[in-house]
């Protein structure tokens, strides 16, 4: 061997050692760039300003996608697809996805109601990187176990008020309008998911617009129309007396990065059986730090932390593109023309006056009842 | 000869130094402390707009009429409000002066009739799917988006964020949000659907111009029952006249209920708290049981 | 190596982040697998609103009276954004509706697929899934 090829070679074993010892004590994440959410942009292009200076992440959005939130167990550790492997899973979740299928009898058919034409197109592609799930740490993609804890008797009774009311609603013997969720009270879309936040893609309706002005960043949901106002100007959070059922965010630039943190929710979860913030954590410990870069014309990587030390054993991330899209907004009333809830209570009264009654064990009783 | 030309001219320099004085002295009367223009209630001095940008007048900001035009546009006495034997002096409407011009609504004959009958039943809080259509009940009793102008003239604070190609204004009661969308020429995809409607702007010099049609006939104007249909069309005009007002007019045209367009017009004041911001005002868990309890389970 | 990705349904949300299809709206809360419906119909009004549309229509029974159904349908919001709007579904028209009674047995229906007049099937989906014909 040559001594230029030994040195070569021990320069590579150091490298590879050093590089090794970083990562196991968590310096180096293993991931590829792509799948950090790295806000490093594409080579050779230039993140627009505003006229005042901040980064511009001006637009109209699209984040559907099929990429499930967790990794699949079948895919094992494997972070990112091949093309061949994406083409498949993108064809065997949209296929699964697709409202027009009239296989699987009639209780199935229900369910499925509307045909596809009313969803998002979308939310049929996997995002472009081709990873295996929307979540990017822990690094296994599945959300961390949630802490484990006996149940106070309060918290028993109140799984047991919620599972009763989960079973109303199911069979359509709702009591009274708290038997349905808060996504179908038009207070909030469900859990936040997408209509708040963290912005995570659903079925139908992943559009969101953003404004700039001096101090300001505004993100618009369509659903339900939710001008997040969001001051980038490093004035103070509010007291925690103050509660909301979306949070009040608070703003700063990081570079290229708009970074939000979002407190001061409402503090008591009893509003219904699904909570207030993300996967019914505890209002008051609950964290979301959000981060928005642009990372090409087109495209805007959202990237969430979501922690609660008294709901899960770690903080958790999730990222998800935003895609630039040519299409409009529209005014999402909710509340004003929801027949769903007379149509509910009404009928689930005139049943029992035909002398029909709620059976908690009747088929179809459990699941849960979802998001309207 | 020159002696005569010099004292004419010392006698012009005497009285134009006499009448000068007497011109500022004038002026000082009229003027306040510092030299300040004397302020006039309804007047405003000429004022340009900072600009953005694109060069158009600059109308970031967080802003809020003052006004009692949200219970009555038209000129009303004080008097005891809803259930005056539960919510005393809470509940009562404050006295105000009218915001239309010209002072009364035109209404056709017939519609005044429903307009009555509206704030007869201001309180019945109807439901969709409940059969009742038009719907009774004011819409903002039940946590309803308030519409094209009424969500100008409610007492709660706006917040316009300005961009070249839209513009947002987004209110603090029930979020009620709308786009503005500039020298936009294609038209709402739907009638008597939008609660918000369908805003499209232009610069006319100072003044953004709106345009809004696709509102929607359950829709109030004022909590006294006044009222449009489905046809109505709404332009307003936001004009900034100081650096904390804008001066706000909006002409109604609606053949069906009135009998020719009518404006009403008053300021928008700019919020100036320290850190003023929106606050979320999500009205709609407030309402559930008035509009909902009558189905509850017995 | 190609990994061959299968799905595993059992415990894991693999769709979208969102709740699975089946949960959405609980449309079994409201409407009757054992009582399917399908009818021919005239539009009588559109209603493109959220939280879903619902279109109004006229029934001619065989007895040659008429009965007003509602018929139940999705957000419009994303039927805007493709061009589909009032000139689309008008007061008129005749669909062909299929779908799901109430529960409480009132003239309102989960509308599955709504077909517009001929060559206008908008309503009917996106082409070429390969699903197997629905047998009912």
């Amino acid at each position: 061997m040559s001594r230029r090829l030994r040195i070569s070679l021990g320069v590579l074993a150091i490298v590879v050692v050093v590089v090794s010892v970083l990562a196991a004590r968590g310096q180096i994440r293993w991931l590829p760039s792509a799948l950090r959410g790295d806000t490093t942009a594409a080579e050779g292009w230039t993140p627009p300003t505003t006229p005042w200076g901040d980064p511009d992440l001006q637009g109209i959005y699209n984040y559907g996608t099929s990429t499930p939130l967790q990794r699949p167990q079948s895919v094992g550790e494997k972070p990112v697809l091949s093309d061949e492997e994406a083409e498949e899973l993108q064809d065997q979740i949209a296929t699964r996805l697709d409202r027009d299928r009239r296989d699987g009898g009639a209780q199935a058919d229900v369910s499925r109601s509307y045909n596809e034409i009313w969803m998002d197109p979308a939310r049929m592609r996997l995002t472009a990187d081709k990873r295996t799930s929307l979540l990017i740490d822990p690094p296994d993609g599945r959300i961390p176990p949630r802490v484990e804890r006996p149940p106070t008797p309060e918290e028993q009774q109140a799984r047991a008020d919620a599972e009763l009311s989960t079973r109303r609603f199911n069979t359509g013997f709702q009591e009274s309008y708290r038997d349905m969720d808060v996504g179908n009270r038009c207070i909030i879309r469900r859990r936040n998911e997408g209509g708040g936040h963290p912005y995570l893609p659903a079925i139908y309706n992943n559009m969101a617009q953003i404004f700039q002005a001096p101090g300001y960043v505004v993100i618009y949901s369509e659903m339900i129309h939710f001008a997040r106002v969001i001051p980038v100007d490093g004035r103070p959070a509010l007291p925690d007396s103050v509660g909301t059922w979306l949070g009040d965010p608070r703003g700063r630039w990081e570079g290229n990065t708009l970074v939000v943190e979002t407190r001061n929710f409402i503090a008591s979860n009893d509003v219904g059986r699904t909570g207030v913030v993300y996967g019914n954590a505890n209002p008051k410990t609950f964290r979301l730090v959000e981060r928005f870069t642009r990372v090409g014309p087109d495209t805007v990587n959202y990237e969430v932390t979501i922690a609660d030390p008294d709901t899960w054993t770690r903080p958790f991330t999730i990222m998800v593109p935003w895609n630039k899209t040519d299409e409009q907004i529209y005014e999402y009333q909710c509340q004003e023309m929801n027949y769903d809830m007379y149509h509910w209570l009404y009928g689930a009264r005139e049943r029992e006056k035909r002398g029909e009654t709620f059976d908690p064990n009747a088929p179809g009783a459990r699941g849960q009842g979802g998001e309207g | 000869m020159r002696n005569r030309s010099r004292g004419v001219i010392v006698v012009a320099a005497i009285v134009a130094g006499i009448a000068g004085a007497w011109l500022a002295a004038r002026l000082l009367q009229a003027q306040g402390p510092a030299g300040a223009q004397a302020v006039v209630p309804g007047q405003f001095s000429p004022y340009t707009a900072p600009r953005t940008a694109d060069g158009h007048p600059d109308l970031n900001g967080i802003w809020q009429s003052v006004s009692t035009a949200n219970w009555n546009l038209e000129a009303h006495g004080a008097a005891p409000g809803a259930y005056p034997e539960l919510l005393g002096a809470w509940g009562a409407q404050p006295g105000g002066q009218s915001v239309v011009e010209g002072g009364v609504i035109p209404y056709r004959p017939e519609a005044l009739a429903r307009r009555n009958a509206n704030f007869a039943q201001r309180t019945t809080a109807s439901v969709p799917g409940d059969g009742v259509d038009p719907p009774l009940g004011d819409p903002e009793l039940k946590c309803w988006m308030p519409g094209v102008p009424r969500s100008m003239y409610m007492p709660y604070p706006l917040q316009i964020v300005q961009t070249p190609d839209s513009i947002l204004i987004t209110h603090e009661f029930n979020g009620s949000t709308r786009i503005v969308r500039m020298n936009w020429e294609e038209e709402s995809p739907v009638d008597n659907t939008f609660f918000m409607g369908w805003s499209r702007g232009r610069w006319e010099g100072e003044t953004l111009v709106i345009d809004v049609t696709g509102l929607n006939e359950r829709n109030w104007l004022d909590r006294a029952g006044n009222f449009h249909s489905d046809a109505v069309h709404v332009v307003e005009r936001l004009t900034p006249v100081s650096p904390y007002h804008i001066a706000y007019e909006a002409t109604i045209e609606d053949p069906k209920v009135f009998t020719r367009p009518w404006t009403i017009s008053l300021p928008l004041y700019r919020r100036m708290d320290r850190n003023a911001q929106l606050m979320e005002f999500k009205c709609q868990p407030f309402v559930e049981e008035l509009l909902y309890g009558r189905f509850t389970k017995k | 190596m190609r990994i061959i990705v299968t799905l595993v349904v059992a415990g894991i949300a693999i769709v979208a982040a969102g709740a699975p299809a089946s949960a959405h709206h609980a449309f079994a809360s409201e409407f009757d697998a054992r009582k399917p419906v399908k009818f021919t119909a005239t539009v009588t009004k559109m209603e493109w609103i959220n939280p879903h549309s619902w279109m109004h229509v006229e029934v001619k029974k065989p007895d040659g009276t008429t009965e007003s159904w509602m018929i139940e349908a999705g957000s419009p919001n994303s039927l805007f954004r493709r061009g589909i709007n009032k000139n689309t579904v008008k007061p008129g028209m005749v669909v062909v509706v299929d779908g799901y009674q109430a529960r409480d047995g009132s003239r309102r229906a989960n509308g599955r697929d709504v077909t517009l007049p001929e060559g206008r099937k908008l309503f009917l989906g996106s082409a070429g899934t390969g699903a197997p014909e629905e047998k009912k």
